[in-house]
């Protein structure tokens, strides 16, 4: 049992700071030491973070959802960034983790889509070429002991073919139909399932925004780390579409009725 | 030849009595031994076109291709040497590349004609090296609107309106001057550069060649594409009407 | 308890490795060989995908089970599977079980000192047409077993293969031996019993069990035919067959 509640519900995986809590305060370290820590050299730690990112598959393609926040240990410091971005005509890549590192991705990617438009041969990169080299690359960073920090959700439409898969700063991947990063692999992912899982062929698009809606105004509700401002990725066979920013609409009045938080006295 | 037997014309690292090296001016006899290919700057864009003399009909339609794309806004044509042509895009394109790395933004086409240029001046210096034997035409759409460049084998380079380089460039420059190029949309110039280019192929009609076309504009989003199939039908049998109109 | 002096800077030591759960198994017949995982990954509480193999083909007549860091276990398939495939191009057959072995020994081994945090079983057909297994540890101590299981729940599923397949603390009726090598049928049963009972008692196995059957040359079906959910992988007239099965797990 863990005795420090500061603790309870953290990751156990004291490298992967889910809550981007680094640098408010310190945390009692009660984790076994890493047998292999003593002789390494640490890298780093994420500075400036997103939050969560969330991807369902539905009927037409894929759709993925993030704020536009970037934060500073708890300073809510760029609130209008962008954390879903196109990666040739396919896909979206979509990031939580270090907002500089993610930043690098898009530029080694966008060389290599270059790469594929010189070359001039009729052949474009789709979500699962793009997932696999960047597995690869998330993987031989974590090698060097100098990761990319970040987890990366890749969500595209090639060939009539749905794709949504996760990547993240250890190079670990999986797939599946509902997807979602950070805090959101805690609060939104289950809200995710039982709207999703079973109906992925049936799911409208307007369902599937509607569904990415709900969790995010969720995840704003309960992330510290999170915005009321976010975009919707929609990756179909026409294409892909980023939204502007949207604004979600929440009530707090409930907040009122709470001893210690509204207007009581007592 | 003059330069002949006078021992000045072995070496790109010897100048002749009279200023001259030879090795650059072979170069260029390279290049008019080639199927034309022109660049045409017009009002929203730039239009690049090549008549690729096919050798073999046994080749496939479309291999060995003279127009090549070094970024998203960026195509080349060159006329001289195949293979030296592609070293010359391949080279184009790590500059862009590094461009990109260093700055976080598209290259304007200034600064990788400036690159590319150097690197084409840099084999005239040394007897270990032959000169390239491309002149290469550079067109792109970036920030500072189109442009237009030629680099020749000697290294040198010059911004055009409109450019001709190969074994047509005199008739085709001739032509090109009497296009209102700056007011021309790239839609028009592509109808223009085909009809150049079959004009200029008259010369060596016993040869067969397939024409080549590519363009950068508004319709394209400002990014550099081979011209669309109804477009380029449509540019080929004017050309042709053209041809034959003109002949009567 | 040791707390971190509040004067020291955080320091933030990025740790290479994860666990991600789930359970392999394999077991050796006298002209068969099973190897079979859970599908379920996970890491620590998440789980993170209901449907990531473990188990791979690698040729017609062998196959690699993975258990532990998913990542580095995908990245160690990928690598051995580029290095049989080279051995194709070099000698135009496929290699045989036991040099697989000592291929996969040699490159856990190569990354002594940076391991892949893998645990590693081996199944399928040896030259001579008997079963086989292999099992590694991460470094690439490896020998040929009758049965083993490996990664999460192997604790709770190894000794129960111990009682079932090597008859620990079994006593033969005077006058009899128990068998060295069980029936296909009794093997599968074996199993799916495995994976259901990690399954209930461990929180990181379930949602779904794959299980690759392999058969020696001109061996009979053994009963594949009449159980549900089979489909071949191999198409070679008279040689090694491969089957795989699927069921689901629990997905709690």
């Amino acid at each position: 049992m863990d005795h420090f509640p500061t603790n309870w519900g953290r990751p156990r995986n004291d490298a992967v700071d889910l809550y981007n809590t680094f640098p408010i305060h310190q945390r009692p370290s009660n984790v076994p030491k890493d047998a292999f820590s003593a002789g390494i050299q640490h890298t780093q730690q994420p500075i400036v973070t997103g939050t969560s990112v969330l991807a369902i598959k539905f009927k037409d393609g894929v759709m993925m959802a993030a704020d536009n926040l970037a934060s500073y240990g708890s300073l809510a410091r760029f609130r209008n960034i962008q954390r879903l971005c196109p990666v040739g005509e396919h896909t979206v890549l979509g990031a939580g983790g270090d907002m500089g590192d993610f930043q690098y991705i898009q530029a080694i990617l966008d060389e290599l889509i270059i790469d594929e438009f010189a070359a001039g041969d009729g052949h474009t990169l789709g979500p699962k070429e793009v997932h696999n080299y960047l597995s690869e690359l998330m993987y031989a960073r974590r090698s060097k002991m100098n990761p990319l920090w970040n987890a990366l959700l890749v969500g595209g439409f090639k060939d009539g073919e749905r794709f949504l898969a996760f990547v993240d700063l250890l190079g670990t991947t999986y797939s599946a139909s509902t997807l979602a990063t950070g805090y959101g692999a805690h609060i939104a992912q289950p809200l995710l399932r039982s709207a999703v899982e079973g109906r992925e062929d049936t799911l409208t698009e307007d369902e599937a925004r509607k569904i990415l809606e709900e969790s995010m105004r969720v995840l704003f509700y309960r992330d510290a780390r999170s915005l009321d401002q976010y975009q919707i990725a929609t990756i179909t066979a026409k294409g892909v579409d980023i939204s502007e920013s949207r604004k979600l609409e929440t009530a707090w009045s409930f907040a009122e009725g709470i001893r210690g938080y509204g207007a009581q006295t007592q | 030849m003059t330069s002949i037997g006078t021992g000045y014309d072995l070496s790109a690292s010897t100048y002749s009595p009279d200023g001259r090296i030879f090795q650059v001016e072979y170069a260029n006899k390279a290049v008019e031994n080639s199927g034309t290919a022109i660049g045409l700057k017009v009002k929203d864009g730039v239009v690049i076109a090549v008549e690729k003399l096919v050798h073999s009909k046994l080749l496939v339609p479309g291999a060995n291709r003279r127009i090549q794309t070094v970024d998203r806004h960026i195509g080349l044509a060159t006329a001289g040497l195949p293979a030296d042509g592609r070293t010359i895009a391949n080279r184009a394109r790590d500059e862009t590349a590094n461009y990109r790395d260093f700055y976080r933004s598209p290259p304007p086409l200034q600064a990788i004609v400036e690159r590319v240029g150097q690197f084409v001046q840099v084999y005239t210096l040394y007897s270990s090296v032959r000169p390239f034997g491309v002149s290469t035409i550079l067109g792109a759409v970036d920030k500072n609107g189109p442009a237009l460049y030629v680099i020749e084998p000697s290294g040198v380079f010059f911004g055009y309106h409109g450019a001709a380089v190969g074994k047509g460039r005199q008739l085709a420059k001739t032509e090109l001057e009497k296009l209102k190029l700056s007011e021309l949309t790239a839609r028009e110039a592509v109808i223009e550069a085909a009809r150049i280019i079959y004009l200029v192929h008259e010369d060596a009609k016993e040869k067969e060649f397939e024409l080549e076309m590519s363009w950068i504009g508004p319709e394209t989003n400002g990014i550099h594409l081979p011209v669309p199939k109804d477009l380029f039908d449509e540019a080929e049998s004017k050309a042709k009407e053209a041809l034959t109109s003109g002949l009567e | 308890m040791s707390r971190t002096p509040v004067s020291l800077p955080q320091q933030h030591q990025f740790n290479p490795y994860s666990e991600n759960g789930g359970t392999i198994l394999a077991i050796a017949g006298a002209n068969f060989s099973v190897i079979a995982g859970d599908t379920r990954q996970s890491e620590g509480y998440n789980i993170q995908t209901r449907y990531a193999p473990k188990v791979f083909r690698l040729t017609d007549k062998a196959v690699l089970a993975t258990n532990g860091f998913a990542a580095d276990g995908n990245m160690f398939v990928k690598k051995v599977r580029q290095r049989l495939e080279w051995y194709r191009h070099a000698h135009a057959r496929d290699m045989s079980l036991h040099a697989i072995a000592r291929l996969i020994q040699t490159m856990l081994y190569q990354r002594r000192f940076f391991p892949y945090y893998v645990y590693n079983i081996l199944g399928g057909i040896e030259d001579d047409g008997s079963g086989a297994v292999y099992s590694f540890d991460p470094v690439g101590s490896y020998e040929r077993e009758t049965c083993r299981a490996a990664g999460a729940a192997s604790s709770l599923v190894q000794p129960f293969l111990d009682n079932q397949i090597y008859f620990k603390n079994q006593t033969a009726p005077p006058g009899s031996a128990h068998p060295t090598h069980l029936p296909l049928a009794h093997v599968l049963s074996l199993v799916i019993d495995s994976f259901t009972s990690a399954t209930e008692r461990h929180i990181e196995v379930g949602d779904g069990l794959e299980m690759y059957v392999v058969l020696a040359k001109g061996s009979p079906l053994q009963g594949l035919d009449t159980i549900h959910g089979v489909t071949e992988l191999t198409n070679i007239p008279g040689g090694e067959r491969m089957f795989v099965i699927r069921r689901s797990l629990k997905r709690d």
